[in-house]
Order: structure tokens, then sequence, then C-alpha cells
């Protein structure tokens, strides 16, 4: 009787096993095929000195010492920081604001949510088009549109100094649908009594935001930031179809500095290294968003 | 008597301020897609005008005509389209099956592939393209939609968010559908995977859309001209076009106009699935 059950016990444990295996089978070959492999193959075609079509020569950590000696890959570094340093405040602070009206008893906010969050899913290239003719310095809407009020021109696009800040403004734009999202969410969180306590003891709108939903909200805020500056790490299409880097490397940032490094120069090896760097820059990124929102979920 | 009027009147100047920013702010961010529309529909010669109009004095549909003929737009659309739907089913069929029996069935290294599963997050697609586009050449995959497919034929988000899902489902459900003598496949498809209904829409919904404005994969791992899709095929017609603003931008609405489209039917589901994603562990 009794070893009968084990028995039984036992084929249930093996279907169990087989079952389990292969249910996952799918994935887990799919993902080590084109995530676990690629992260082995990527750190040793950084010790090559390669451009994949027979080109291969041993260069020990030759790649390495260039990433961190030339001035290249921390121009690039630099760069997207400045983008980010230029580009996540503004984000920030215009999708709070929009996410705090809209929160207020505001009718129709279905339909204003959807303008507002409607740039964040078109596509990149479709839009950065429109935005090449709105930045054109010579007969572009937004030049018309400082002339007009009496604000001097600028050539955005075309001048090493404006490239930057015009590829800034681009990105918020697409981007600011996002965070307008999560700051909604957060928003509908914060527990109303709190709200109505500090209106109860006289605080204002404002020193209640300040002190109140400010802090609540604070979890969803370096969300929003460290998210925002992972994806300047990684950006490539609108740089593409943009500046292409340019003019001379103005707006080159890491995401398109690894790409033109590959697949511009065909330097693999170098490039692989410069990929190492930017695995290292969002892992620390990604770290400290988990350390301070204590969220599991990456949204790489 | 009078600080009720008073405050009556201050209710009414707030919301005229609220409306009046929202709508400024509304505009700002939806005033490209007007200037994209507006271009579209003016002659080639107007856009050049300064300052520029503001509505277009003689508009026509010829940019969109002339576009859409000047390259094999419905064969972009088309393997766009294919990429798109094989890409997010097989994910579905395969993150909903590993997620399956991540949460229910009880196999031998279980937590150690889950783990490693979860691990693949930290791995971003940006550091793995060149050895991607190695393993893609090695496969002799170069230049076919299985490049384009089967790397997306997994998805560590959706086994995480459907796993979530088969947890919470009661375990009693199972219990019962074996009493009744249903096998574990016909209980997941039966009762686990309908239950789940809101996890697999966002999912699908991420990754259609992934798929569907994907540039940088595409751009690399593809090469002919009838294996295009179609953001990388709107980067080579802006190439090709230059300052032809108006066909471009007609171009520009049109692809962009089905994947509007399906965001108006599914905008709940995705918002909420941003919205809801972004704190909770």
């Amino acid at each position: 009787m009794d070893s009968n059950r084990t028995q039984a016990q036992r084929k249930q444990a093996v279907r169990d096993n087989i079952a389990g295996w292969l249910f996952t089978l799918p994935s887990t070959i799919v993902l080590l095929v084109f995530t676990f492999l690629p992260a082995f193959i990527v750190v040793y075609l950084s010790l090559f000195d390669t451009n994949l079509v027979g080109q291969m020569d041993f260069v020990g950590l030759a790649n390495f010492r260039q990433l961190v000696t030339s001035g290249d890959f921390w121009g690039s570094v630099f760069r997207t920081l400045y983008f980010t340093v230029g580009s996540v405040p503004v984000a920030v602070a215009v999708s709070l604001l929009i996410a705090v009206l809209l929160n207020s008893k505001v009718r129709g906010r279905t339909f204003w949510r959807m303008g507002f969050f409607i740039s964040y899913i078109t596509p990149l290239v479709a839009t950065s088009i429109i935005w090449l003719y709105i930045f054109n310095p010579d007969y572009g809407m937004l030049n018309a549109a400082l002339h007009a009020v009496g604000l001097p021109m600028s050539r955005w696009l075309t001048d090493t100094a404006s490239a930057m800040p015009a590829l800034i403004l681009y990105s918020t734009w697409h981007d600011v649908g996002f965070a307008v999202i999560i700051f909604m969410a957060a928003l509908s969180r914060v527990p109303t009594e709190l709200l109505e306590a500090a209106q109860i003891d006289g605080a204002s709108g404002w020193k209640t935001f300040w002190h109140v939903t400010w802090p609540m909200i604070s979890p969803s805020t370096y969300f929003v930031v460290i998210i925002y500056t992972i994806s300047a790490f990684k950006m490539f299409t609108q740089v593409e179809v943009l500046t292409q880097g340019g003019p001379v490397d103005a707006t080159t940032t890491t995401g398109f500095y690894l790409y033109e490094q590959a697949f511009g120069q065909m330097h693999f090896g170098y490039a692989s290294a410069v990929s190492i760097g930017l695995f290292v820059i969002i892992f620390l990124l990604t770290m400290l968003q988990r350390k301070v929102t204590g969220s599991k979920v990456f949204y790489g | 008597m009078t600080t009720m009027r008073r405050s009556v009147m201050w209710q009414r100047v707030n919301r005229v301020l609220l409306y009046t920013a929202i709508t400024a702010l509304f505009l700002a961010v939806v005033f490209p897609f007007y200037w994209m529309i507006v271009t579209s529909l003016q002659p080639q010669d107007a856009v050049f005008t300064v300052p520029p109009e503001l509505w277009p004095k003689h508009p026509t549909f010829q940019n969109y005509i002339d576009a859409w003929n000047a390259a094999p737009w419905l064969r972009y659309f088309g393997n766009t389209f294919f990429v798109a739907s094989a890409s997010t089913l097989i994910s579905l069929v395969t993150s909903s099956l590993a997620a399956f029996a991540f949460a229910t069935i009880n196999f031998k290294g279980r937590e150690t592939l889950f783990n490693l599963v979860l691990s693949v997050m930290m791995i971003p697609t940006a550091t793995t393209l060149i050895p991607n586009f190695l393993i893609i050449r090695t496969l002799g995959w170069f230049d076919t939609f299985y490049a384009l497919i089967i790397p997306f034929a997994a998805s560590v988000f959706g086994i995480f968010l459907l796993r979530q899902y088969f947890m919470s489902t009661p375990v009693e459900l199972w219990e019962a559908a074996q009493i009744d003598g249903a096998s574990r496949l016909l209980y997941f498809r039966s009762i686990a995977l309908p239950l789940a209904k809101p996890a697999i829409v966002t999912i699908a919904i991420n990754s259609f859309l992934g798929s569907w404005t994907s540039f940088l994969w595409p751009t690399v791992m593809t090469q002919s001209q009838d294996k295009q899709l179609i953001e990388v095929a709107l980067n080579s017609f802006l190439g090709e076009k230059g300052q032809q603003w108006s066909q471009l931008a007609a171009a520009s609405v049109f692809t962009t106009i089905p994947i509007i489209i399906l965001f108006f039917f599914v905008q709940r589901q995705f918002i909420e699935g941003i919205g809801g994603g972004g704190i909770k562990g």
C-alpha cells in the first residue's frame, strides 16, 4: 500500500519534471541563444580587433585601454549626460504639471490623457521627420514662431551648439507622455485623507503639494528619472534620423557611438568593449533604481 | 454671503485657469501632428513659404498619391504586419507556457531557471546587438524574417507578468479540474489562460507596438528592399526625398495611422499597464 503510494508520487514527480521543463523549454532556448550567449560573445569579441568578415586579431585588453583613455567614449557619455540633464528635469516638471492638472476635477480626462500620451506611442522615425521640417533654420515653423514673438532664431540641428538642445526638445516632446501616465497613477494613489488633513490644517494648495504630495510620489519621480536616463544611454533612432550624430559629433550619444563604431566603422572589437561599458552604466543605473524604488521590474 | 460669492467666483477663475493651462499644454504636444497633416496637404512649393502657412491655402491629396507610388509601401506594411503578428503570437505562446510552469508546476530546478530568466532583464538589447548580428549571420538568418521574429519569440516581461496572474489563480480550480479528469494542458487552455486575459492583452500590445516601431534591429539585420519594415523604409524614403516635405509628411501620416488606430482601441489597457507597472514590485 505504502510503497504503491510513494511510487505514484514518484511517478507524479517525474511527470511534473518533464512537464515543467517542456513548458519552459521554448522560452529558455530563445533567451539562451539571443541573450545569454551574446553576453558571453560580446566579452570574447571585445578582446579582438575584428571586422567580423575575416580579420580577427587577438589584442587582449587593448580595446578597453582605448575605451578608457581615448576621449571619444567619455565624450559620448558626457553628451548623453548633457542630454539627460537637459531633458529629464523639464520632462519631469512638465509631466507632473500635466498629471496634477488632469487629476483635478477636469472634464474629458480620457481625451486629454490620450492626447498627451499619443506622441509616446507614435514611431520615432515618422515624428522625427516632421520635426526635421519644424527645425529647418530657413523656413521651419520653430524659427518662424520665435521670430514672430521677437525671440532670437537658431540654426537648430545644423549647428554644433544648438543641435543637442534641438534633440532634447524633440525627445522631451516624444517621451513626456510616459511620465504623465506614471505620475497620474502615482497621484491617484496618494490617500485623499492626507490631502484633506493638510487642508483642514490650513495648508495652501502649494504647501500641500510640496509637503504631502511630492514626498508621497517620490518613488515615481526616481523611477521616471532613472528610466529616462537609461533610455538616453540607449537612444539611437532619433539621433540617426535627426542628426546622424552630428554636426561633427555634437549629438553622438553613447548608444549612437556604439552603433557607429560597429556598423559604420566596422570596429566590432572596440564596439564590443563599448557595449560592455554601456552595460556597466545601465547596470549601475538599474541597481540604483531598484534600491530607490524597491521595484523588481526592469524596463530595458 | 459675500465670502461665499467670492469663493464661487474664485472657483470659476480656477476652472478657467485650469482649462487654459491644459489646453495650452495640449496644443503644444499635439501641434507637430497637426503640422504633419497640414504639411502633407500642401503643394510642394508651399512648404518653403516664410512664414509658413498655418492652414493650407490650396490643399491637395496629390502628395499622398505621389508618396504612395514612390515606394512599395504595401509590401512594407505587409512585412511589418506579418513580423509584428508572428512575434507577438509566438512570444505569447512561449511566455504563457513558461509562466504557467513557473507558477503551478513543481519541477526540479524551477527556482534556478526562473532566476536565470529574470537575470536576462539585466542584459539590455543594446549591448547584445553586435554578438546577435554574428549569431544571426551564423544561423544563416541575415536578411530573413527569422532574424526579425525568432529573437523576440520569448518575453521575460511576459513570463513575469503572466506568472503573477497564474499564481493568483486559486489552486482549488486546478484540483477541481483534475477531479473532472482534465489534463494539465486542458486546464491551462480553458481555465488559466482565459483568467489571465488582461495580462495577455498588455503583453500583446507591447510586443506588437515594439516590433511595429522597431528600427535599430531591422536596420542591422536586414538589407534587401523586400524585407524592410515600415520604419526602416520610411527612413530610406527620407534619404531619397530630401526636402520634399509634403511627400515626406504624407508618408509619415500613412505609416503612423495604423498605430494610432490600434492605440484608440487599446489605449486604456496600455496606459493602465504602464501606470500600474511603474512602482509595484
